[in-house]
Parts: C-alpha cells; structure tokens; sequence
C-alpha cells in the first residue's frame, strides 16, 4: 500500500469515528457528556479536514493512485 | 359484660393508642439516637401493657402517661433543634478518642471503654491496626465512627485525578417483554429507537426479560434463554479504538514523510487525536 492510500484509509476510520462520536452527542440525555462528545466531534472534524487536504496534495503528487 | 370481652377491649385501645403514638413520635424514635430516646420508647411500651393488665382502674391510667411520654420527646426535640446548647444538654455529643493518631486515655475513661473495647470498635470498621486511624469518635448512640489516615483511604478517580464521566440512573425500558413507555420517555426515547436497537441485536422483544439504558444511550439486554449469547453493545470501544488506531497512523506518518510541512501537520493532528482520546476515553470505556 502507498502512503497516499493508507493516509486515506486513515482518514475514512476517522470519519467514520468521528460519525460515532457525533451520533453519540445526539443519543445521550447528560448535558456533561453531550458536550464531550461534540467536542470530541469537532476537533476530529478539523483533523479530517487537514487530512482532506495533505490527501489532495498527494494525489497531485501520484496522479495513479487518484480515487482509491 | 364477661371480663374477657373487657380485656379484649381494653387490649385492642392500648393496642390502637400505641400505634398513634409511635406515628406520632416517628421515625427518629427508630434510629434511636440517644439511649434516652431508646428507654422513652420502652415505657411507652411498658404502660400499653397496664391497660388489659389491670381491669379496675379507669382507662386513662394508662393513656395519659403514655401521652405524655410521646409529647415530651417530641417537646424536647423540637428545643434541641432551636438551640444549640439544648441539643448538647438533651443529645450529648460525640467523644473525640482518637486525634492525630494518638488514642486520648483520658476521654477513653470518661467513656469507661477497655482498649480491648476500642481495639473491637475499630475492627468492626475494618480497622485492624490503630496505626492507620487518624481520628476516631464515639458518637452520642455509642457507635464508633473512623477516619482512616489518607494513604489508607481508599483509592478513587478523584485521588487519581482521572476525569470520570457522571454517573446517571439507568431506566428499566423493557420489563417480562413488555416496553415500560414512561421509562422510555424519562430517558427521552421512543418505541422506535428501542425497536431498531433490539433489531440490531436481534432480539425480539418477547424475548426480553430485562432491558436497560443508561444516559449514554447504551442498551444491555437480559433474555429468558440464558443460554443464548447476546453480543454487548460494541460502537463506543470500537470508536475509541478506532480514535487510539488513527492516532498511531498519523504518527507514523509524521515519520516517514521527508515534507517538512506535512510532517508538522501531521504531528500536530496526532496531538489533537490523543487530547480527544484522553477527553471522550473515560466516556467510551465505561
């Protein structure tokens, strides 16, 4: 696997985590722990977006492995 | 009237009397705070049983006493809870026995307690050696409560400084199969969120004998075939290794890239990573 695609198959785990984490913010009923959560969710959303981009970089970097 | 009717009667008023009188008195009479308060409830006993005992004299023989021994204990907490100084008079107070540490022989005489006594109070408190007692007293009731010295107190999150989420009640939602709906709506789902979660268990919910949720929304799950194996709800682990694996990945990425730029990204959100996993950890872990 090249870096390009294991970066993406990070960046998709994190996605999905960061799912979760969301989903978890709207299921729970505790104001403490509802804040948590889309804390969690925020910052892991402003990692994905950095990983968003160094994807794109990459992908200029090695047009062949464009769309994995 | 035959006498036994008339002690029938009289056994059934003195029955009756003492039963007001002990709602009366109420629930402070229970715990029985002071030995005083222990001999008051007693006598009131003794004198309801003076009513069918003596069948010549008149009724409130009996009953006026036992009223004026309820109105006086209520009379006289109800002075101990104005002052202070009444309370001390009327309750007594605790007897420091231990300080710092070390047994004070004096207050122990004055409560004319044997070390051997003391050493069978501690233990009681699970405290075998009188090394580890900080402070020890002799409540009013004559029960003795201890203080453990702090690096003998039991550990907690607190002590730890682990950041621990609050815990919340969990609500029964699902009781003999059937769906208690005020559980439900207390815990702020409806029917159809408890339908898709059993549905991604695969249980019916027939099946169930008990269900709960706590307040993050987890379902456990009791069937009557004990034997069935029920997987445990697994979204929050998994998110929380999902969050531990990226973590790891972004650093070995932060490694092997030779892009000054890309490595400081990297580095910087593997940072962020790990303050999201110490934050929501305790929450997804439980």
């Amino acid at each position: 696997m090249t870096i390009a695609q294991q970066v993406k198959t990070t960046l998709a785990s994190l996605k999905s985590a960061q799912a979760n984490l969301e989903s978890f913010a709207l299921a729970t009923q505790n104001k403490q722990a509802k804040q948590v959560y889309t804390q969690a969710a925020q910052t892991t959303q402003s990692v994905v977006d950095q990983l968003q981009q160094r994807v794109g970089q990459l992908e200029k970097e090695e047009p062949t492995y464009k769309g994995f | 009237m035959p006498e036994w009717v008339h002690i029938i009667i009289r056994t059934l008023i003195s029955f009756c009397a003492m039963f007001v009188f002990a709602r009366l008195i109420g629930k402070r009479q229970l715990s029985q705070i002071t030995f005083f308060e222990y001999i008051v409830g007693i006598a009131i006993g003794d004198m309801a049983s003076i009513i069918p005992d003596e069948l010549d004299s008149p009724l409130y023989h009996g009953l006026l006493p036992m009223a004026v021994y309820t109105i006086l204990p209520i009379a006289l907490s109800w002075v101990a809870l104005k002052s202070k100084s009444a309370r001390d008079f009327l309750e007594g107070h605790a007897r420091v026995l231990i300080r710092d540490g070390k047994i004070l022989e004096d207050n122990l005489k004055k409560e004319r307690m044997s070390t051997d006594e003391l050493l069978e109070h501690l233990r009681s408190k699970n405290v075998f050696k009188v090394a580890d007692v900080e402070f020890a007293l002799m409540e009013s009731n004559g029960t003795v409560n201890v203080l453990l010295k702090s690096e003998q107190q039991p550990l907690t999150p607190k002590r730890m400084g682990w950041q621990v989420p609050p815990e919340v009640e969990p609500q029964a939602v699902i009781m003999d199969g059937e769906i208690m709906d005020e559980a439900l709506a207390t815990i702020g789902f409806n029917r159809a969120w408890l339908k898709a979660e059993l549905d991604k268990q695969g249980v019916a919910v027939e099946n169930v004998f008990l269900a709960q949720v706590d307040a993050t929304g987890q379902l456990y799950i009791d069937v009557y075939e004990d034997k069935l194996k029920i997987p445990e709800p697994q979204t929050m682990p998994l998110t929380n290794i999902a969050l531990k694996k990226a973590q790891a990945d972004l650093e070995s990425f932060a490694l092997a890239t030779n892009d000054a730029r890309a490595k400081r990204m990297y580095t910087e959100a593997a940072k962020r990573i790990q303050q999201v996993i110490d934050q929501v950890g305790p929450y997804l872990t439980r």
